[in-house]
Formats: C-alpha cells, structure tokens, sequence
C-alpha cells in the first residue's frame, strides 16, 4: 500500500477510481450498521454473496454494505441501484427474487415499499415521502459508501477538501470559510464554530494542541453521531484534518462510547487506513503539517458530554465538570489547547470546504444555516433518521416525514434534546427546528433526538424518567444538582405512585428553578428542564395524577390497576369475568359484568372495546384477550333473572319524580339508576320505539332488534314510565316538566342531526343524510337507496349506511368516498373489510368533516362488497330536473396534520373527476338536533352542543342535567351508558342537596382474588386469539341477520386461559388465601404468566379459588349514594361468590393435569 | 487471570498519559469484572492512589466491581426505548430470571443489566444479550431471548444453512488449489494455510464456509500471538499473502486469498479475531499505483 506523497497523487488516484469499472450494473445496497445488523441484515447480505458466488453474478451484479441509511423502521431493506428501488422489511427467502430483477432491469412489484395506511406503491427511494422530505447533505453519502473501504470514500470526492484546505497559504482561510458559514456547533448548544477555531488558533501553541471529536452520544434518544461514524468515518477523520490544520492541532482524539462497539470499529480502522495512506501523520500528504489522531473509549457517564467533564476523562480520571474560565481553548486536555467539537459538526466541515461557505448558506435560515440530522423515534410511523434545513417546521418532520402516529393515537409531543432538552406540545408544531425557537420554548436542540410521544406517553412519567436518569448521572459535584435532582425525582415518584399532593407541584416548580441557578455546568443547569417544560406544557397531566389519581396514558401502574378495567368507562371488572369464565362460573361471571353494565348484550356486539385495546397481552407483542366475544358468550348463555336488583323502598324517594329526555342508552341507564333509588321516573322519547340510536341507527346485522328489546325491557320496573312520541319543544317545554313536579331534568337526546356537507344541492332527491336514511330503513322499513349509491364520509355511520344500503333491493352498487387514506378511516377496519367483501366500494382522501366510525367496520365492509376512494373531496353535487345524478370529486394528498393530528387532506388542484350515482348518504358526521333546546334557554355551543358542566353535569338552567351524544357529539354506545350512570349518581345527590363536586376516584385494588390458571409456557405461545364465528359473505350480502354468533363454550374457556390475570398485580396480599406452605405472592405471579413449568413441579401449590369483598360494600356507601339503595343487587351479587369458592376448588383441582 | 498478564497491559498503558480507564476497560475485558486484588495491584504498579482507582472504577457506567454471569442481558432504557415499554422488558426479565437489574442469577448465568441508550433508537426497545442486537423487544420475546441464550447460538447443521457460503479457495501468486480434503471440517475440505509466528510456525485449517468461525491452528499458536499478527503463507509455493485492507474487527492486517468466480476472501492475521470479508467487489487501481 503506497502513501500519497502529495495532493496531486490523491487527486489522480481518485480520478482512476472514478473511471475505474463497476458502474453501470445494478447495485444491491444494504445496511451493514447497528439498527440494520440488529434487524437482521447480515443474514440477507450472505444470501446475497452466496446467490452471485454460485450463480457467477460477479460482472452482472454487485453489492454495497453500507452503515446506516436512515430509513431504519423498514430495515432490512435493500435499495436496489440505479432505479433506487427500496425493498423494505425482506426476509431470506425474498433475496433470490431481488436479485432477478435487478437483473432483468425490472422491479419485483410486491416486495416495493408501499406507504403505511394507503398502500400507495413507491418505485423510487426519492419518490417516499421519508425520503423525498429530506435534504440530506451529510447523511445522503452513506448510501454510497462501504465505511471499511477508503475508495469509496474517495469516489464520493473525499478527501477534496483536505487538498483544499492544505493548499492554502493561511490556515485562517479556512476558518474564515467556517466563520462565513455560520455553522454552528451540532451537539446542543449551538456555539459557532468559527468562533470557537478561532479561539482556539489564536492560544499558545508551544507545547501542541488538540482537537477532539466528541462522540460521547449520551442523549438517550439520539444516534446521528453513531450512525456518521459508523457510516462514514473518513468525513470525520477529514473534517477534524481540517479543524486541526485550522487551529494548528497536532494531536487529535475521538471519544466514542463504549457502547458503540461497531462505531469504534469503523473509526480505528479509517484512522489506521488514513494513516497508511498518508492523509495522518508527520507530512501530510507533502504539505510539511502534521496530525495524528487516537480513538479514546468512553467509559460510560453521560456527563462526560460536558467539556471539562470529556478532559478529566480523557486525562484519565473521573469526569467531574470544573470551573470556566480557563477554557479548554486555553486549557484543555493535559493543560494544552484543546478545542472539541462534535461529531455532525464535523462532518460539515468537508462540505462547507469544498463546496464554500456561499454555497452552505443557501440551506437553513438566518443565524441557523445548514442542515440538522434528527433522530426520529419514539411513538411515529417512519422512524429513522431524518436530515432537515435548519428551521423546518416541527409538523413537516413528524407528519409528512415521519408519517405521523404510529398507531390510531394522536401525537402529544416531541421531546427534544436529551435529558437537557423538553418536551414541546404538538400545539406548538408549526416551530421552525432552529437553536433559537426551540430554546424560546423551553426545550434545546441537543444533539437532535427527537422522541414522539402519543397518548399513551404519560408526561409526568417522562419527567420522572429523565430525572431518574439525571439524579443517576450528576456527577455530585454541585450540592443543588447532587440532591437537587434525587428529590425532584422522589417528589415525581410521589406523584406517580398516587402520593402527590397539589403542593408536591408548586415544590417541584420551586426546586427545578433553583436547581437550574445554582449549578455549575450544563447538565446542572439544564437538568431542570424535562420537569420545566412538561410543566409549562402538560400541568394538567400533573395535576390529573394528583387531583383525580388517573394516569389517562396507562403508565403510572399504581394509578391504572388492571389496564381492562381501568380502560372501561364503566369500571368493569373484566379480568374478573374471564377469570370466572376460565372456572366455568358463568352466572358468577353475568353477575360481574351486569353489575357494572345495565346493558350486557348490546355491549358484548356494539361496544368499541376500550379494554381489548388496553389489554397487556396485546400490548406486548401478543393479542389482546377478546373481551367483547366472552362478554357475548356469557350474556348469550346467562338468563338475565340471575341478577335482579330490586328498587329501595321507604326511603322517601318515591315521591320525588325526575324526567328524563331521551330513551338512548344514556337515558335509559340513567332511569334505571334512579328507579333502583327509589325515584319516580318518566322518560319521553320523540321516536316511535325506545333504544335511540341502537334501535334507530345500529344495524340489526350488528345488533338485532330483539336483543335491543329484551334488554331494555330488563331494565324497566314499576317506577320508570316511558311515554314515546313525545319531542321536548315540539309537544312539551321544560317548564312543563318542572310544572308536571319533576325535580330534576336529565337531557339525554343524543345527536340525530347530520352535518351537511355545504355543496349546492344537497336538498334534491336522491340525496339524504346517513341518520335519515338509517332511520327510515331502521323504525320504519324504507328501502331509499337504489342503483349506483355514493356514501361520503369514512366513520362507523358511513360504514353502516354503505353496507344497508348494500342490503336493500334496488342496489347496484355501493362507493364510499373518503377524503383521507384508508389507514386515516375512523371506522372499525373489520367493519369496512366486510363491507368491502359485501361489494362496497370505498374512495378515499375525499371529503370534508370528521367521523368517528371503527376499524373492523371498515373491514367488514370492504369484505361485503363495499367499494373504496380514498383521498377524493366532494366539489359539487350534480343534478338534472331536480333529480340525483352523481358528484364530481377532486383528489386530495395527505399533506399536514391538522388539530386532531390527522393529517390534512390538501385537494391537488385539476384532479377532478365525476362519478354517476344515484343516490347519496352524507354521513359526514352526526350533531344534536338541539335548537329547541336553544330556544327554552339551554345554552349551545357552536356545533349546537349543550354546554353542561364537566364534573357536575349541569346546564345553565338549574336543576337540568345533560350528558350524552348531546353534550359531546357523536360517541360510543359504552360512553352514553357511562353518562347515563353518573347523571344517575348526580341527580340522585342533587335531591339531597349534596355536593356534587366529588372526586370520582376509580377502584385499583381488586376486590376478589381468583386463583390463575395453570398454564404451560407452549399453551401461552400458541394459543391464538378466539374469533366469534361469522355468517360467510354469501349468506349475509342480502339480508339483515346477525353475522357474529357467540363462541363455543371449549372456545371461550380458552381464550379466557390466555389472560395475563394483571389484577394479581395489584391485589392485597392479605387476600389471597393461605397455603401450605404459604408461598411468597412473586412465586404465585410468576405461575399464573409463564413460569408453568416451575408450578407443575409443585402439585401443592394447585389453584384455589376464595372471593371475597369485603372493600366493595364498604366502599360503595361512601361516595356512591345509589348503592347502599341498590343492597338487593348487591347481595345477589355476592352470594354465589362464597358459592364459586368451595366448588370452583373441588372441581377445577380434580380436572387439573 | 495471572500477574503476567496483568503486568503486560499495565505495560501497556503504562507511559499513557491518562491511560487508567484503558487499563481498566482492558483488565475487565479479559475479567469480566474488577476484581479488589486487581484495583490494588493497579495502584501499586501504576502509582496511583487506590482512592483515585476506585474512584474512576465507580465513576463510570460501563466498569463492574462485582462478577458478572456467563451471559450479560443488555436492556436499553434510552428515552425511545423507554415510551415504547422498555420498563416493562426490565420486569419480564427480572421476572423471569429472578434478579433485579444490576444483579447475577445464583447459578452465575445471567446478569441483568440496564444501559442508558444504545444508540438503536429506532428499533426500541432493544436488549443486546452478548453483543446480540436484539429489536422491537415485547414481553412476549423476552422468553424466547432468555431460552435461545440458555441454549446457545443455533447450531444447525451447515450444509443445509443457506447463510453458510461455500468457498473453494486458491493462492493468488501461484494459483494452486488451497483445498485440503485430507482435513475437512464441517463436511468440506478445509482451506489450508502455513502460519508463521514468533514462536514457530504450523498449519491454519479454515473452514471453507463462509459465515463459519471454524478454523483450527497446528499447533496451537504460542500465547504471545492471540493479540498480535502471524505470517500467513500458502502452502505450496511459501509466499507470503498480500495485504489490501485492514481487518473491520481489529485493525490489522488481513491476508488476501482468491475465490472461485473471480473473488477474494480476506483473513486476518491474528489468531484470536475471526475477522473474514468475503469481498466481491475487485479491489481496481491497485496494479497501477
């Protein structure tokens, strides 16, 4: 290996290398980094090497093992050069096909990356949003570059700017150049770093001078500096040749953490390979400057990122912060000069030389030029790697680049800038990326991690996490920082744990504040921030954990208990009920479910399952416990009579009379409650039947009629009267009802007006809104629909009226038209699946307002037939002589996220198109019919909702209540029963003239304990989620019967086996009832998940089961007035509890293995 | 570990300005741990306080003062990790091993550990068990990963291992055959070498699958050689290897070897790294400089 001698040998070597062979065939390019090894791409690349070995590929084909790409959420993928076609997520097996077509000079169609939701097909890697989002002036050369091997460092121009920078006569050229450039230094704070050149040139040279690369990437979050190292370990090495060469360094280190064992690879071998060929060392490259440069492991201590703190360490000792002045461009490491920069700033160095600083100033914005690598992870779609112009809005990175969320959650925030930085509210997304606004408000730059936190990130628990990690990492040098940080930790562990008090806030405010003034160095003064900033932001999230002990993202355990019921609004105890269902206790299990829930069977066909998509077997990787079909297995099964609760009697009530408006699930639980207390009720419903919208808008393919009757029925008892056709400011005022000697009005109407969509001609035939059209087939057997049938909108009501309409007779055909994407769809995917099947026919990224429909709606749909257009809006109606005649759509693009954080449909303009119907469902979304209630005096707000108080449920008129559809617009089944229920409990204390400002707090602890079941390890792997079974699409195209049926009995005790049994996590240990010998609860804990084996070993130890509740009734007569009443209930509640003891025992011990 | 050993890196790292934590980083790398004799032989021989030792041995995440098990259980708790669930990976496994993180099962076979970030944010939450990457990390995998560690790395039968690359290999000078069929290993004729080292010299049989870590010296190389290069030398006309690239794993030189269809496969020369590059892309340009 000979050493270039000069410049011009460099130059003439990289012009051969150049023109050398190996361009024009195609190039398979893979991964070879961290993130890609770790997704398994080393096993691709020797499929690769061993198909062009054995096949004799080697003229026709070749292959790029390249560090980090960027795209690291799809890895393993392959790019495919020149068409740059990305593969992403291959497994072995897709290898052989790749490399097919890539011969053939064609495109394996099926393996292309397709975009997340609306599977729309990329043939290009510039042609991804991911991709085409970004300027990639740095990070776009890993892609051309194998980091092992110099040459291709050099063909991608490497080394240019070092010829550059050592054929000036005046090293201050260069930092001239780099003074020109503003850049600014990338590892957080943003200190120019011509200014910091210039500092350190200009010091005492005599005894040498450093340069050191910090690579110490200590942000948990970040790793950018990780992945150019790895990548592209020559740009370093070049830039700090450069840097050194400026300031007259002769001696350079990179300090790379221990915990890049790949990085430091890379970057000892381009050190060792420079040194070879004479671009490190005495004379470089001829020029008479000279440079060496040593790789330094750090040994693991987050403050070390700190300057002064990086010395020590280097020096060998501990890495404690001093004070400055001197700086280390006086003094640094060993008392000589010593200028450090980071990693990414480096990189640039190269760019800015060869290309100017002219040139580098076009990018960015003022004060803030360049480009800034980002680390995109957390809660979003595309994670990776993401290289924006400085001053990017927040939005475009984590919308159009990033993807948006993950999952069907909506984006609470970013946290930026490590254990430094904060969090910042996706209210603020419109932020430009920039040093300064991001310091504004509240957060830094840092090194560029950017975490993306959903809903299901609790900020209180973020706080607690950095703080945790900050009291860890205090090097205690600072008595503020040293104590500071382990209180601000503790109180945060109070208030996750349910100890916060209000005052425990204003504490932690306080303290963070003096933390940050009286601290010596960076990560003292920035320490306070993660709490600062989710404080400034996120105080009711705190005040939440304190005031109401509810963490609302499931996090803070103590605050959750068992996460299914903790999901249900109704306070279910559901693995209560599967555990019962697992021993065959299934009137024990009725009992459990009814108790919480007046309606059972609607629910177990039309509740959205808050509890299956909180349940920890589906959040760990598993699938979640199918709830709603046990539920539906045992409300099938169980004869309602097995729980009656008997009104209360004597106490007065029975002569206070309560109306209620609207016989809906949340007026008629609310009557229901109310009767069992004694009151006199009367509910006026202006429909024809009771139900609401289960009678009148749910589909009886979903919920049957009959079921919808028996039900109510169930609920009805002498006190309650029901009075039909009657409209509140049609027939009655609510002065009436306070005249009539009502005491307290409940408004509970629901939302039965349709939004219109604001097109010319609406109001010609042929064309109706959704809630009408239900209606008229639901109440009354009108068949409107006929031919060619358009639905706009892409909710559960949309669904529903595609899939009717798709059952009534004079149907052709059914399209539904959707402004967003198909992943965007509010509706059930399973829903819109099966109409689909039906013959629904869904266009999508069409139309104008927000829905609220479910995903196996959607499914269900498109597997009925249903047609879909996506990303299409509504531009006008078309008519002739008064008559339906189709619309005309324009197509939209996904382009930013709007208030909800779904992303924007923004209309591409000469898209238009029409499509020939000849009727049209608007199921746009649903609002209250309330301008009556307007005029008697009920305050609205502008979607015409009434505004009745969060807590108290109260309107402006006294003594009126209101909750429902009508308060919150368009919502579930199970939150109008929710409503209904603590309507119920607040008029019931309202009559008795008590405070209706409680604190509803949610029960934790279990009540019961139910022995788990044994189950083996191989039984917890294989078993796989029950699926209820399901009338073929055939059979249900065309008429009304129930698709679901109920599980089998052997189906649904198995299913019931796989729960988790999480309740045991949280139970008092004095319930669990003693054994011989009493083994410790974390033995039992372990027997009921995973550990089997270790049980069987035991055969003592087999399940008993004891219930017992003692908290319940105790529990229930504070708070809850309406249950001490309700004590009927409640006995027979627990009467077969002590029954399920002996039996359960006997029964289940002999039939264990 | 014996105090020759210890003397030669403390050698080493001796007239190393600051070289303490490379010392220790070293010392614990061939230990696993920092034992209390090594912190105190440390400071004898180097002369330094044994408070400023302990002090730095404490001070920095990646040094252990206690013995560490047979597998070391790595589990990312950097802030992407940790809003995906990572807390909840630390449980499974302290469940499922019986320890808190930070500490040794009784049978000395698993050491659980946290880390504050380990740079794969993107595919969190991620756990390394012995230099594994192991990504998107559920409680559900932290079993498997436990049981494939307790079992080993799969080993499947290599003939039927796709990953395995059948090589036949010959001497680029003089371009004879380096298969020896006399000595297969895993079912193939191995691929022959001479070796030459301080100590003397033998034969280096390397298995002649690809993505194999088989290779087997005669004799066994002198114990000085495990850390530093060896003359490799074809068999038949004794010249010594070329060397184009430096080894990815350790820096040294590697020894240039031809493969069927016109490819190279590069060794290096250090008996204790296994680094190997199977290259298909022709080194261009070198003849003519």
């Amino acid at each position: 290996m000979k050493k270039f001698q000069s410049a011009a040998e460099l130059s003439s070597y990289r012009e051969s290398l150049r023109s050398g062979n190996g361009q024009g065939k195609p190039c398979l390019v893979i991964c070879g980094g961290t993130g890609g090894l770790a997704s398994g791409s080393n096993d691709l690349m020797r499929i690769i090497k061993r198909t062009i070995l054995e096949r004799g590929l080697a003229d026709k084909i070749s292959l790029r093992i390249t560090g980090c790409l960027g795209f690291c959420e799809m890895d393993p993928f392959i790019i495919v050069e020149p068409g740059n076609n990305l593969y992403p997520k291959l497994t072995m097996d897709d290898v052989p096909r790749i490399i097919d077509a890539a011969l053939a000079g064609t495109v394996a169609e099926d393996l292309l990356y397709r975009e997340p939701g609306s599977m729309i097909k990329r043939v290009s890697e510039g042609d991804i949003p991911f991709f085409s989002g970004q300027t990639r002036l740095i990070l776009g050369h890993n892609r051309a570059i194998d980091p092992i091997r110099i040459e291709d460092y050099l063909r991608t121009g490497g080394y240019e700017a070092l010829e550059k920078a050592l054929g000036a006569e005046d090293p201050g050229w260069i930092i001239n150049e780099i003074l020109e450039s503003g850049l600014r230094g990338r590892g957080g704070a943003g200190f120019p770093t011509g200014k910091k050149w210039d500092l350190a040139r200009r010091a005492d040279g005599r005894r040498g001078k450093y340069l050191v690369c910090n690579a110490d990437e200590g942000d948990p979050g970040a790793y950018m500096d990780r992945s150019l190292l790895e990548g592209n370990p020559h740009a370093i090495v070049e830039g700090m040749i450069i840097a050194a060469r400026a300031i007259g360094a002769d001696r350079g280190i990179i300090y790379v953490r221990t915990e890049y064992p790949l990085a430091i690879r890379h970057a000892t071998l381009a050190v060792k390979e420079a040194d070879r060929r004479g671009l490190l060392g005495k004379n470089i490259l001829g020029s008479g400057f000279g440079f060496e440069i040593e790789i330094f492991h750090g040994a693991g201590a987050f403050v070390c990122g700190e300057e002064t703190a990086l010395i020590k360490s280097i020096e060998g000792k501990i890495g404690e912060p001093r004070q400055r002045p001197p700086f280390p461009a006086e003094r640094g490491v060993f008392g000589r000069p010593t200028c450090i920069n980071n990693v990414e700033t480096l990189a640039n160095v190269p760019y800015i030389i060869r290309q100017g600083a002219a040139e580098y100033l076009k990018i960015g914005t003022k004060n803030n030029a360049g480009t800034k690598i980002f680390s995109l992870v957390g809660k979003i779609k595309n994670t990776g790697l993401v290289e924006v112009p400085l001053g990017t809005p927040i939005s475009r990175v984590v919308y159009e680049i990033g993807g948006g969320p993950a999952g069907k959650t909506r984006i609470k925030a970013v946290q930026t800038g490590g254990p430094s930085g904060g969090c910042i509210p996706a209210s603020l997304f419109d932020l430009p990326l920039d040093y300064d606004s991001l310091a504004r408000a509240g957060s830094i730059m840092g090194s560029g991690g950017m975490i993306v936190m959903d809903e299901n990130t609790c900020l209180v628990d973020v706080a607690k996490y950095f703080m945790a990690f900050l009291k860890d990492e205090s090097c205690g040098k600072c008595f503020t920082c040293r104590k500071g940080t382990q209180r601000m930790y503790e109180i945060l562990d109070d208030i996750t744990a349910g100890r916060g008090t209000m005052e425990h806030i204003a504490l932690l405010e306080e303290l963070a504040l003096t933390v940050k003034d009286t601290t010596m160095c960076g990560l003292g003064q920035t320490a306070a921030n993660p709490v600062l900033s989710t404080l400034r932001y996120f105080r009711h999230e705190y005040e939440e954990h304190v005031r109401d002990r509810k963490c609302a993202a499931f996090v803070c355990k103590d605050l959750v208990g068992p996460p299914c019921q903790a999901a249900c609004p109704l306070d279910t105890e559901v693995w209560r009920y599967v555990a019962l269902i697992e021993k065959g206790e299934y009137e024990e299990a009725y009992r459990v479910i009814r108790e919480a829930n007046p309606f059972p069977s609607v629910c177990a066909r039309a509740c959205d399952r808050k509890c299956e998509h909180k349940c920890n077997l589906g959040a760990s990787g598993g699938e979640a416990i199918a709830v709603r079909a046990l539920k539906r297995f045992v409300t099938d099964r169980v004869d309602p009579a097995v729980y009656k609760p008997v009104p209360a009697q004597g106490n007065g009530n029975a002569a206070l009379k309560v109306a209620v408006v609207g016989a809906g699930p949340a007026g008629l639980t609310a009557a229901h409650y109310l009767s069992l207390a004694g009151y006199t009720v009367n509910v006026f419903e202006a429909e024809t039947e009771p139900g609401g919208m289960l009678s009148s808008s749910l589909p009886a393919y979903r919920l049957p009629r009959d079921v919808v009757r028996k039900e109510i029925d169930s609920l009805m008892n002498d006190r309650i009267t029901v009075t039909c056709g009657r409209v509140l400011g049609r027939d009655f005022s609510l002065a009436d009802l306070f005249s009539l000697g009502h005491k307290a009005v409940f408004l509970a109407m629901g939302a039965h007006g349709s939004w219109p969509l604001g097109l010319d001609g609406e109001t010609v035939h042929g064309v109706y809104p959704s809630i009408d059209f239900l209606k008229a087939w639901n109440l009354r057997g009108e068949q409107w629909a006929r031919g060619r049938v358009g639905i706009i909108g892409g909710g559960n009501s949309a669904v529903d009226a595609a899939r009717v309409a798709l059952r009534q007779k004079d149907v052709e055909s059914v399209v539904l038209f959707y402004r967003r994407t198909r992943g965007e769809m509010p509706a059930y995917e399973e829903e819109v699946e099966a109409a689909l099947e039906e013959g629904v026919t869904i266009e999508t990224l069409v139309s104008p307002v927000k829905i609220h429909a479910r995903r196996e709606e959607i499914e269900a749909a498109v597997r009925e037939g249903v047609e879909l257009e996506t990303l299409v809006t509504p531009t006008r109606i078309l008519s002739r002589g008064g008559a339906f005649t189709g619309i005309e759509c324009v197509r939209n693009r996904l382009g930013d996220a709007d208030a909800s954080g779904r992303r924007r449909p923004v209309p591409v303009p000469g898209t238009e198109f029409r499509t020939p119907l000849d009727t049209l469902i608007v199921a746009i979304g649903e609002r209250p019919s309330s301008t009556a209630l307007g005029k008697m005096g009920v305050a609205l707000d502008k979607g015409g909702r009434v505004l009745a108080d969060r807590v108290t449920l109260l309107t402006n008129i006294p003594g009126v209540f209101a909750a429902g559809d009508l308060v919150t617009g368009p919502n579930t089944v199970v939150d109008a029963i929710t409503a209904g229920k603590k309507a119920a409990r607040l008029i019931d204390r309202h009559l008795h003239g008590l405070e209706l400002e409680t604190p509803s707090r949610r029960r934790v602890r279990p009540e019961a304990f139910i022995a788990p079941a044994n189950v083996s390890d191989k039984e917890l792997e294989t078993a796989r989620r029950a699926a209820p079974p399901a009338l073929p699409v055939a059979k249900r195209r065309h008429n009304f019967t129930e698709i679901d049926s109920a599980l089998s009995e052997a189906a649904a005790r198995k299913e019931a086996r796989r729960c988790l049994r999480c309740d045991l996590d949280f139970i008092d240990k004095a319930m669990i009832p003693e054994k011989r010998p009493a083994p410790p609860v974390k033995k039992r804990r372990s027997a009921k998940t995973t550990d089997a084996a270790q049980a069987n070993k035991k055969p003592s130890a087999k399940p008993r089961t004891v219930s017992k509740k003692p908290a319940r009734t105790a529990k229930k007569t504070g708070p809850d007035r309406l249950a001490p009443r309700n004590t009927t209930a409640l006995k027979t509640a627990k009467k077969p509890a002590a029954r399920g003891n002996t039996s359960v025992t006997g029964k289940k011990a002999g039939k264990k293995r | 570990m014996n105090n020759k050993q210890l003397d030669s890196i403390i050698d080493k790292y001796h007239d190393q300005p600051g070289g303490l934590i490379g010392l220790l980083e070293e010392t614990q790398g061939l230990l696993g741990y920092l034992p209390e004799y090594v912190l105190r032989a440390i400071s004898e021989k180097t002369g330094r306080p044994l408070a400023d030792v302990y002090g730095v041995a404490t001070f920095y995440r990646a040094f252990s003062l206690k013995p560490r098990g047979r597998h070391l259980a790595l589990i990312c708790l950097g802030t992407a990790c940790h809003v995906r669930g990572a807390p909840r990976i630390v449980e499974e496994f302290e469940k499922h091993l019986g320890v808190k993180a930070g500490e040794t099962t009784k049978d000395k076979e698993f050491t659980v550990e946290t880390v504050n970030c380990l740079g794969a944010c993107a595919l969190g939450p991620t756990v390394v068990v012995d230099g594994r990457y192991y990504s998107h990390v559920s409680r559900r995998k932290v079993r498997e990963i436990i049981a494939q560690t307790k079992r080993g790395q799969e080993t499947g039968d290599p003939a039927a291992d796709r990953r395995l690359v059948p090589m036949e290999a010959s001497c680029p000078a003089c371009g004879q055959s380096l298969m020896d069929g006399k000595h297969p290993t895993e079912g193939r004729p191995s691929i022959s070498l001479e070796f030459l080292s301080d100590g003397g010299g033998g034969r280096l049989h390397l298995s002649s699958l690809y993505g194999s870590p088989v290779a087997e010296w005669e004799p066994a190389p002198p114990p000085s050689s495990p850390v530093s290069a060896v003359v490799l030398c074809c068999p038949h006309c004794g010249k010594e290897f070329e060397s184009r690239s430096l080894c990815a794993e350790c820096g040294a030189d590697m020894a240039l070897l031809r493969i069927h269809g016109g490819f190279h496969l590069e060794i290096c020369t250090v008996p204790a790294c296994r680094g190997r590059l199977l290259s298909l892309i022709p080194t261009p340009a070198e003849k003519r400089t």
